[in-house]
């Protein structure tokens, strides 16, 4: 050919590369100047701003492959993350070009631009329906991009009028196009789902193809609209299990597993049979992908029952092949499998302790942070300490794992950076299988004092400051359900307030802790100190914290100063006077609460003081009585969350009757009179109350398991360190916990009321308090509290039942998989409003079956058609009714004139027999043309 | 939605070579993540795993020479090997068009590029063409016409 004219060097090159080259000269030259202006970002941005207001010259320009060159440099810079959106219409006139170059830049621009404008997609669907028509052989091409087109530039009123169209198509001679066609009717069913509906044989037929791709895509079209709506395409798994059961092609077996998996949630029936099929495939191949498809068919197709314990071992067995497999993807996907099958039962998981340990600690962060995950399901009472051995172990900037090179003995140390997230997902994970169901696992509370300790001084560098809470209503939980280790809770909580480290960075950490310091502050004997320190740090509280501390203040000042008869007045005056400057600040707080609170307690100290200062002789009544009665008057006992809001809904207040009549009141108003102030504590009422719920306390000991008191492993933390250093900080520790005397001299100074009340309740705690020291101690109380101590089996309170307890989720709660979902779907609009969703596929059925029209008679006019239907339904039950009572009638006549009452009891059932078998038919009519349309 | 949210193709300074949107993003959420990405995945070791947590999403990348490829999937609804198994297959596919492909080849030719992903992967990344020749014979017949149409040019 060459020799017919004579050819430039550029036209050689043209044939040499024949696709490109019209415009590559300048592309290439884009591409080179962005490499040649890459020394620093102005230059690079100079550059591109030049680069783009040229392109839009040439985009203006008549000449149609300068046109064509720019918008194939501006789809370039759109990944450079310029907007080329306002070059819309010129990439419109691109893609209608006459030649296929030219036409395809224009689609692939398109493909990346178009779907934020609504306007050119309606302008492009005239353009797509002219693309589409097929005319011959030569325009396989043509016909294929513009299909690929399609699937960006879809809406509806285009897939309505293109979908007749597609469907020919199918019919094509050409597997290409049958397979772009299949793939551009599955957005065209997205928009337009009556398509679906109405020809659902025909493309159905195409999972029958000859062409392995154009099966490939029918089932992978069927598999993307089955997660929208699986209903309709029950029907054809006898089809889709013969394809299964017969093709070798993985890349569709996978698919057809993903689609048995949507259809399976909605259709239990299909379990029996794919079941062993799925099992026989996992032992029969040989690709990860699909053996990885087939577990996650069973789990997520609920074929997995909870107590299936067969499947969900050879299930579990092949995962725990591939977490021992070198390659880390593996390792992921089956931590990610396993977690799933242990929420169906955590049963499955629970003897793979050792694994997950090994996960653990495995060269990648994000197969460990997926492990952890997993610890729920294998933690149990033995394993605890170790595995949050392990996790603590791993609070380190950086970890080093040991890894095996080659096949030699040789090993090589790898240093791994612990990123923060994974950290707070540790802390997370600790405190959640210590005390998940109810501390179910734990029993040395002395050691998780310890780890609470631990992780408070970790969290301190967290950025998750939500971290404080959580350690702090653990602290906080423990103090409240174990009650026998009040006092070394107390400790760990006195710990914290001391450590200013802690109180500067994690502050939120506090507030819990300063509710359970006033509310036991009776273990405290020198409250007055304990007060002093808060003084010094308050500087660092948030209100929130404060809203808390104020009244624990009063609390522990309470406890405090009626600890012993003894106490100095003057010492008592001048903590007074501490407090209330330290109130009157914060009466002017910002915050609300924080303002009434200290508003409150600033006035009933200053009355307090003016009290003291009239009474010489010990503490006045408001100090020992009144004060005290505000918080004694009941031990708080744990409740389950949201309780209390239940609760409030449950109570209905009745404004309207008053609480006395008018008698009663007159009776009231003279018995005060003389009784003076002897009314004055109208807490009797609630002190029935207490004596009842304080009996609980005895139930603190358990029965002592001597087996497993001798069960302690070694390897567990340190035990016996552990108790000596917790020893030698209590000792050091100025807040030493009070004593035994303490407690029944301070019981006589109580009124009689409370003395009552004081003597039922304590006495668990008069004897845990002075462990160490108190030499009075009965024999058989030492005895029990000796085995206690052994066995660290601790009674730990389960929550009150107040109201109705929701019941409460068997299975794995965890912390939800990090949360994914939701965001994307929102924003999904413009290009993809699917309407399949919610499309009901039952609706037309009723017509085939009673008029048989054909489907191209029903396509067009679905709304008239159901109104038809539904009136022809209609008249069709009334002349049934007319029918029924016809009959009815006639069967009166006859017992009327013949017989007696008997044998028209008789005939009536008959008939109503028959009523009813008529009713099944009219109610079976639609169900049957169910089968048959769809 | 559909199963690859999109497809990233980022050299090893981080700089995007190609993009691919199979889920309508904004352009502020297509910056962010072209901008966040190719440092997270550049930041993993070699002896991690391929697959990353990121925002609401997976995303499961794959090193090839310099270029690293990288898939946002859908979680729950993918197979994440698959999707390293069709990374491969893009490559491959790659490689035996240009014949050797290299980095310069997808930056030079991204047109080409686009074309071969879009026969593979059609309707917003949900399928996939597994056939390496189909693709590659589509794209060659695409090119004739292509080049006919230049011939015609040329002759007239």
């Amino acid at each position: 050919m060459s020799s017919l004219y004579a050819p430039t060097n550029e036209d050689v090159k043209q044939r040499l590369r024949p696709f490109g080259i019209f415009f590559e000269k300048s592309l290439k030259d884009l591409i080179k100047g962005i490499r040649a202006n890459n020394e620093t970002p102005e230059k690079l941005n100079h550059f591109l701003a030049q680069a783009l207001s040229e392109c839009r010259e040439e985009a203006n320009s008549p000449d149609f492959n300068l046109k064509t060159n720019a918008v194939l440099k501006l789809t370039y810079l759109e990944m450079y993350g310029f907007d080329m959106s306002w070059a819309n219409f010129h990439i419109l006139e691109v893609m209608s070009s006459s030649k296929l170059q030219q036409k395809r830049v224009g689609y692939l621009a398109a493909s990346q631009s178009f779907y934020k404008d609504p306007d050119i997609l309606m302008l492009a669907t005239n353009l797509m329906k002219k693309d589409l028509k097929y005319t011959g052989t030569d325009d396989v091409v043509k016909v294929g991009i513009a299909l690929s087109g399609l699937s960006t530039i879809i809406t509806p009123p285009l897939a309505a009028d293109i979908c007749d169209d597609l469907f020919t198509m199918l019919n094509s001679s050409r597997p290409y196009i049958r397979k772009k066609a299949i793939t551009a009717l599955f957005k065209v069913f997205l928009q337009f789902p009556e398509a679906l509906r109405d020809n659902f044989d025909k493309f159905a037929a195409k999972l029958e193809d000859d062409d392995t791709s154009v099966v490939s895509a029918a089932v992978s079209v069927i598999c993307e609209l089955s997660k929208k709506n699986p209903q309709p395409f029950i029907q054809l798994s006898p089809l889709l299990y013969e394809i299964l059961v017969t093709i070798s092609n993985n890349w569709i077996i996978i698919r057809l597993l993903k689609l048995f998996t949507n259809l399976s949630k909605v259709e239990p029936k299909l379990r029996p049979r794919l079941l062993p099929k799925i099992l026989e495939l996992m032992d029969s191949t040989t690709a990860t992908s699909v053996l990885y498809e087939s577990i996650n068919c069973i789990v997520k197709g609920h074929m997995l029952e909870e107590d299936d314990y067969d499947v969900a071992m050879q299930c579990l067995d092949r995962l725990h092949t591939f977490c021992d497999s070198s390659d880390p993807n593996l390792r992921y996907i089956s931590c990610v499998l396993f977690y799933k099958i242990g929420k169906i039962n955590t049963a499955f998981i629970s003897q793979f302790d050792k694994l997950v340990m090994r996960l653990l600690n495995d060269v990648d962060v994000s197969i460990r942070s997926k492990a952890i995950e997993l610890i729920e399901g294998i933690v149990d009472e033995d394993n605890l300490q170790n595995i949050v051995l392990v996790l603590l172990k791993q609070f380190v900037d950086q970890d080093v794992v040991l890894l095996q090179v080659g096949g030699f003995e040789t090993t090589r140390e790898i240093p791994i950076f612990i990123p923060e997230q994974y950290k707070i997902k540790m802390v997370n994970a600790v405190i959640h299988i210590c005390s998940m169901d109810n501390f179910a696992n734990l029993n040395d509370f002395e050691w998780y004092n310890a780890v609470l300790w631990d992780l408070a001084i970790l969290s301190q560098d967290l950025s998750d400051k939500s971290l404080g809470y959580r350690v702090g209503e653990q602290l906080r939980n423990i103090m409240i359900k174990v009650p026998s280790m009040r006092e070394i809770t107390m400790t760990t909580i006195i710990k914290v307030l001391y450590n200013e480290e802690i109180n500067n960075h994690l502050p939120s950490i506090l507030k819990d802790c300063f509710w359970s310091l006033g509310e036991f502050s009776s273990f405290i004997e020198n409250g007055d100190d304990l007060i002093n320190l808060v003084f010094q740090r308050r500087k660092y509280y948030p209100a929130d914290v404060e809203i808390i501390l104020i009244p624990s203040l009063l609390k522990i000042f309470s406890n405090w100063c009626n600890r012993s008869t003894d106490i100095d007045p003057e010492r008592v005056k001048s903590v007074l006077s501490d407090l209330l400057s330290h109130f009157e600040p914060l009466c002017y707080s910002k915050a609300f609460e924080v303002q009434e609170r200290a508003v409150q307690c600033m006035e009933f100290l200053k009355l307090a003081s003016e009290a003291m200062e009239q009474d010489t002789e010990g503490l006045p009544l408001l100090l020992t009585d009144i004060l005290p009665s505000f918080f004694n008057s009941y031990e708080l006992k744990p409740i389950s969350q949201g309780t209390q809001q239940k609760l409030q809904s449950c109570i209905s207040v009745d404004c309207e009757t008053p609480f006395l009549t008018e008698e009663e009141l007159q009776a009231v108003l003279n018995q005060e009179e003389n009784e003076n102030d002897e009314g004055l504590f109208s807490e009797d009422l609630l002190l029935i109350d207490d004596s009842s719920s304080a009996s609980y306390q005895n139930q603190d000991y358990d029965v002592p398991d001597e087996s497993k008191a001798n069960s302690e492993e070694p390897n567990v933390l340190d035990n016996e360190e552990l108790e000596s250093r917790k020893r030698a900080e209590r000792e050091s520790n100025p807040f030493y916990l009070s004593q035994n005397n303490d407690r029944t001299s301070k019981a006589s100074t109580q009124l009689l009321d409370f003395s009552h009340r004081e003597a039922d309740e304590p006495e668990a705690h008069l004897i845990r308090l002075n462990k160490n020291t108190n030499g009075t101690e009965d024999e058989t109380e030492r005895k029990r509290k000796s085995k206690k101590k052994h066995k660290k089996r601790v009674h730990v309170l389960s929550d009150e039942v107040v109201v109705e307890n929701k019941p409460q989720s068997p299975t794995l709660s965890i912390q939800s998989l990090p949360t994914n979902a939701s965001s994307s779907r929102g924003k999904i609009s413009l290009r993809m409003p699917t309407k399949l969703e919610k499309f009901d596929f039952s609706k037309p059925l009723v017509s085939p079956s009673h008029d048989g029209t054909s489907d191209a008679r029903r396509q067009s006019t679905s709304g008239e058609q159901d109104e038809l239907e539904r009136l022809r339904r209609k008249f069709e039950t009334q002349q049934l009714e007319a029918n029924e009572t016809l009959e009815n009638g006639e069967n009166d006549e006859e017992t009327i004139i013949i017989k007696k009452k008997k044998s028209s009891k008789k005939k009536k059932k008959h008939s109503s027999s028959k009523k009813s078998k008529k009713k099944d038919s009219v109610d079976e009519t639609p169900k049957v043309s169910n089968d048959t349309v769809i | 939605m559909t199963q690859i949210k999109y497809m990233i193709l980022a050299s090893r300074q981080g700089k995007v070579r190609l993009v691919k949107w199979y889920t309508p993003y904004t352009p502020k959420e297509k910056t962010k993540i072209s901008k966040e990405l190719p440092p997270l995945i550049l930041s993993r070791k070699p002896k991690m795993c391929n697959i990353v947590e990121y925002s609401d999403h997976k995303v499961v990348y794959r090193r090839y020479a310099s270029l690293y490829f990288i898939c946002g999937i859908t979680p729950e609804a993918d197979n994440e090997l698959l999707t390293l198994e069709i990374i491969h297959r893009y490559v491959e596919t790659m490689d035996t068009y240009f014949g050797n492909v290299c980095e310069l080849d997808i930056i030079f030719n991204f047109g080409k590029a686009y074309a071969i992903l879009d026969e593979m992967l059609m309707c917003d990344g949900a399928i996939t063409e597994s056939s390496k020749r189909d693709v590659l014979s589509h794209i060659h017949s695409m090119d004739t016409m292509e080049g006919s149409d230049q011939l015609e040019r040329i002759t007239s």
